[in-house]
């Protein structure tokens, strides 16, 4: 976090006085006008945002996404993994591990492809943030678009046979997926 | 701005409402959404200094030539491309892509900036990799490559056709 910090502070830090640069004082001024508007108005909508956010890490437990994951297989499966992606909380140092733990215990390959893009996709913790920057109507298409991302990906990757295509997808523990 | 508020607003109160009769830790909830939000203060103030520069700076020519409406698939690729490459998390990212919009870019433009970060933002790149192997990232973003595409053009068809 403190390293995706640095980085948004800094390209800030190179843009103003590149903004000063092109257009003067007033662009300069015209940009902090802009980002001064745009924070006062998304402030009551951040913190209602954060609140949603709060309560969907307590009401959703990894054991409880634990147990869904393997309890479910096949088309099933894909389905439950895509949705147990997008419930999953935390990010990548997060979710990562957690379904890396999943390689050893034999779980298909359509599983892991559907959770994780279910995660990049779905991750319905981050639609307040969508909805509270971009509008409901962007929210809303963009989601509606995507519904079907990540159960096409798991039914895809059921569909692969990882031996054409020279081996095991997961090199790093070797499995045989 | 005042529709999402109205909309989260409700869906706070109905979720609060699910944890106090579920799990009776809904006060618990509220402390962790606002201690997250304290957290990431530092870095939204920087998001929303960085995303005002840029709506200020993306000249009026360059919006209506790669970005709008009109560019269609050229807007659409620029899209998936700045949003590999927006190695940011949401709380950064949001901001700047609200400011891509307000300047004038298409829906096209917009969906597939959103998607491209989502599906191959190389911000994940090395988590990936490095517990799952470089030839599942690689085939996964292979894969993902012309989703992005498609998401932004059925956004762009929709724009031209309802909005």
């Amino acid at each position: 976090m403190k390293g995706a910090f640095a980085g948004i502070a800094s390209a800030a830090i190179v843009l103003i006085p590149a903004v000063y640069i092109i257009g003067g004082t007033g662009l300069l001024l015209e940009g902090l006008h802009i980002s001064k508007n745009s924070a006062m108005a998304a402030a009551p909508m951040l913190l209602v945002s954060f609140i949603v956010i709060g309560q969907l890490r307590v009401l959703i437990s990894k054991e409880m996404l634990n147990k869904w994951l393997q309890n479910n297989k096949g088309i099933k499966g894909i389905l439950v993994s895509a949705l147990t992606g997008g419930l999953f909380p935390g990010g990548p140092y997060v979710y990562y591990p957690f379904i890396a733990s999943f390689v050893e215990k034999e779980v298909p390959f359509s599983i892991f492809a559907a959770f994780i893009v279910g995660k990049q996709v779905y991750d319905f913790a981050r639609i307040p943030m969508e909805m509270s920057f971009l509008g409901p109507g962007v929210t809303l298409v963009r989601n509606i678009i995507t519904l079907p991302v990540p159960i096409i990906i798991g039914f895809l990757a059921k569909n692969i046979n990882p031996e054409k295509l020279g081996g095991a997808f997961f090199t790093k523990k070797g499995g045989k997926l | 701005m005042i529709k999402s508020t109205v909309i989260l607003s409700l869906a706070a109160v109905l979720l609060i409402i699910i944890n106090a009769k579920t799990t009776g830790r809904h006060m618990e909830g509220i402390r962790i959404g606002l201690k997250q939000m304290i957290g990431l203060i530092p870095m939204l103030l920087s998001a929303f200094v960085l995303a005002g520069m840029l709506e200020a700076v993306i000249p009026e020519g360059f919006v209506n030539q790669w970005l709008a409406r009109e560019a269609g698939l050229k807007g659409i690729l620029l899209g998936t491309v700045a949003g590999m490459f927006s190695a940011v998390g949401p709380y950064a990212f949001f901001p700047i892509a609200a400011s891509i919009r307000a300047s004038g870019a298409g829906l096209g433009t917009v969906v597939s900036l959103v998607v491209g970060w989502c599906l191959l933002g190389l911000s994940r790149l090395p988590y990936e990799a490095g517990l799952l192997g470089m030839k599942f990232s690689l085939m996964r973003m292979a894969v993902s490559m012309p989703i992005c595409i498609i998401a932004g053009m059925a956004a762009h068809a929709v724009e031209l056709l309802i909005m």
